[in-house]
């Protein structure tokens, strides 16, 4: 079937091989606060708040230097992510189709939902932490879901 | 909307694979239509008629609730 928006279905295998080292290495730089002194580099910022970090003024389009290990892991994940969930499935069809946009419905609800109850019970650096989270749970509830419903698809 | 697929299927002597390769979608489609869990679109529809030399009101019927 002709699909819009899908990427051919041998780049799915290519989106697991890279989301599986880039969520570990995601979780291992947000819990042990790993930044190895090789990977900070000078990044070209849109607006820098020197205030809260620092006694630096802030400033609009300078470059600081930062440590870009959670910029390699988010980027990694987000990118495979993309590609896991959003390359054709093995027999791609009409009813294929309808799971995915019904799973992506169904995620949605569930990452909004999840965000409304980060707003209403988590304050402050929690609420921060917890966004941290939240930016990559539609894509996750997704693969999962979608994933799912196909395999029960298969042994109905 | 009901369907015969699995009785026409069977006197064609085809499984669900072989179907669905005909008419290029995947097993778990047949499954779910023969299951009524989906309504296939026109186009599918007709390529199914096609396949049993059937037309396509041979092949699904409206239910009272369609």
């Amino acid at each position: 079937m002709k699909t819009k928006f899908l990427l051919p279905q041998k780049y799915k295998k290519i989106g697991w091989i890279f989301l599986i080292p880039a969520a570990v290495l995601g979780l291992f730089t947000i819990f042990t606060n790993f930044e190895p002194e090789f990977l900070k580099l000078p990044m070209l910022t849109i607006f820098s708040d020197g205030a809260i970090m620092s006694n630096e003024e802030s400033t609009y389009f300078s470059v600081i230097r930062t440590n870009v290990a959670n910029e390699i892991a988010g980027i990694l994940f987000l990118l495979s992510a993309m590609v896991v969930a959003f390359s054709e499935a093995k027999s791609e069809d009409e009813f294929i189709a309808k799971i995915r946009m019904e799973s992506l419905v169904w995620s949605t609800y569930i990452h909004f939902g999840i965000l409304l109850f980060g707003m209403l019970f988590l304050f402050d650096l929690e609420f921060f932490t917890f966004m941290i989270f939240n930016m990559f749970t539609l894509l996750v509830v997704f693969i999962i879901k979608f994933n799912l419903s196909l395999y029960k698809s298969k042994r109905l | 909307m009901k369907n015969n697929l699995k009785v026409e299927r069977a006197i064609k002597n085809l499984t669900q694979e072989d179907l669905a390769k005909l008419i290029g979608v995947s097993r778990q489609t047949i499954n779910a239509m023969e299951k009524n869990k989906y309504v296939p679109s026109t186009v599918l529809s007709l390529k199914i008629g096609k396949v049993f030399g059937k037309s396509v009101e041979d092949v699904f019927f409206l239910e009272e609730t369609d």
